[in-house]
């Protein structure tokens, strides 16, 4: 996990894809979080990371803010996601509940993340389409590598 | 009543969550103007240290452009050597007051040099962390150049790091005038390209050109006069078409910068202190 922060402050804060966004796979951080965790755990372990980011990236409130909000519709997203014959207490994974599932989980967690990253870093920006253009690419490329851990992780 | 304690209790996150979300607005909205605030940024020991080790292991790999940059300044420096030996030569024992007033002002300059550990320029508000702090004599508001001209301004101080506003920042203006006049006006950066900033109310009877060096003015008490800005790119007229605003090509590039020179101004406090009166 702290591997995963690591990752993000250090290499991929200085990524830009062609100029425009950033990959945050720090949504990772609650992505795997089983069905039925306590939620006020998850908020704090969210926040708690976010602020850790926020630190590193000098983007106060920023990334534990979006962070936070991640964390409260994680539950009902895995709800919604998660095929009605699976066991009370699944572990979010590919294997777990099928590639196509996990692929949406992951793309809707991570869309209304970016949402609210994106949302409260331009509160003073002055160009919109560049924010939601910085929003997409970033979005796609986090999704992306999500998935590249993801497959990584099940290898081990 | 056990009712109701149930209901709380299950419903209990959607108020850690309204209270971490307002502790998140809190430090996103106070940031700017609360100095403790310092604490939650790059410049704190623990973030400082790691993006020191960092920095020092990408510096390896920049070296080359590193040492482009410090010729291309040497030449620069030995141009203007030159053109001022001329000068010298041509004015001996005839300095103007004004010359004696700026070389006297360079004279209480003292440069503290940093490495910049940390930097971004693709936010709205980019700010720049380097390892020199209060210990070594560095204070908030103090200027930040490299070699290649203006980078920042000092606004929050740790004992060992500092965070600097970047000239790419939407809070930063800073004092500047086109080489040769003496008119004057304020750079500002408005988002974007971060090599071109602009600078507004150029009166028109200043008579600007493209290719015109801008340079700071040496009124604010951050910087000396003289120090390189940038070239005019493009001449626009102003909102009410009473002045120019010029587009300048930044003569630094901010997101490569790695070597840079804190600006201690001796008599900063005797300036500001006049300026007060």
């Amino acid at each position: 996990m702290l591997l995963l922060l690591a990752f993000q402050v250090l290499i991929l804060n200085h990524v830009q894809i062609s100029g425009y966004g950033t990959p945050l796979v720090f949504a990772c951080m609650i992505l795997y979080m089983p069905m039925g965790s306590v939620r006020t755990g998850i908020l704090l372990w969210g926040f708690c990371t976010g602020m850790l980011v926020d630190i590193f990236s000098n983007t106060p409130g920023v990334a534990s803010g979006s962070m936070t909000f991640a964390a409260l519709i994680q539950q009902p997203l895995l709800r919604l996601t998660v095929p009605r014959d699976a066991p009370e207490n699944i572990e979010p994974s590919m294997q777990n509940m099928g590639t196509g599932n996990f692929v949406r989980y992951a793309m809707l967690l991570m869309l209304f993340h970016h949402l609210v990253y994106y949302g409260l870093e331009s509160f003073s920006l002055y160009h919109m389409t560049d924010a939601v253009l910085l929003m997409l690419t970033s979005w796609v490329s986090s999704v992306l590598l999500a998935l590249l851990l993801e497959a990584f992780r099940r290898k081990n | 009543m056990r009712e109701l304690l149930d209901r709380i209790s299950q419903n209990v996150h959607w108020v850690v969550f309204l209270l971490l979300e307002v502790l998140s607005g809190f430090l996103l909205f106070k940031f700017n103007h609360y100095q403790g605030s310092v604490w939650f940024t790059q410049a704190n020991t623990v973030a400082g240290k790691v993006l020191e080790w960092e920095a020092k292991g990408l510096q390896y790999m920049n070296l080359g452009k590193e040492n482009a940059y410090l010729v291309r300044q040497n030449t620069l420096l030995q141009h203007n050597l030159n053109v001022l030996r001329h000068e010298l030569a041509g004015l001996k024992g005839d300095t103007s007051v004004t010359q004696r007033y700026h070389i006297d002002l360079l004279k209480d300059v003292e440069m503290i040099p940093a490495q910049v550990i940390s930097n971004s320029v693709r936010q709205r508000d980019n700010l720049i962390t380097i390892n020199v702090g209060s210990d070594d004599g560095v204070q908030p508001e103090m200027g930040v150049v490299s070699g290649t001209g203006v980078v920042g301004i000092v606004s929050k101080v740790t004992p060992h790091y500092s965070l600097v506003l970047s000239v790419l920042n939407s809070r930063s203006s800073i004092s500047c005038r086109l080489r040769g006049t003496e008119y004057f006006g304020y750079m500002k950066w408005n988002g974007g390209n971060p090599l071109q900033v602009s600078m507004d109310d150029v009166p028109r009877h200043a008579k600007p050109r493209i290719g015109d060096i801008v340079e700071t003015s040496g009124f604010s008490s951050l910087f000396p006069p003289g120090i390189f800005l940038g070239r005019v790119a493009q001449i626009h007229n102003s909102g009410d078409g009473l002045a120019y605003s010029l587009e300048i090509q930044m003569g630094t590039d901010i997101a490569h910068v790695q070597n840079v020179c804190v600006l201690k101004y001796n008599m900063k406090e005797e300036l500001d202190s006049l300026r007060r009166q």
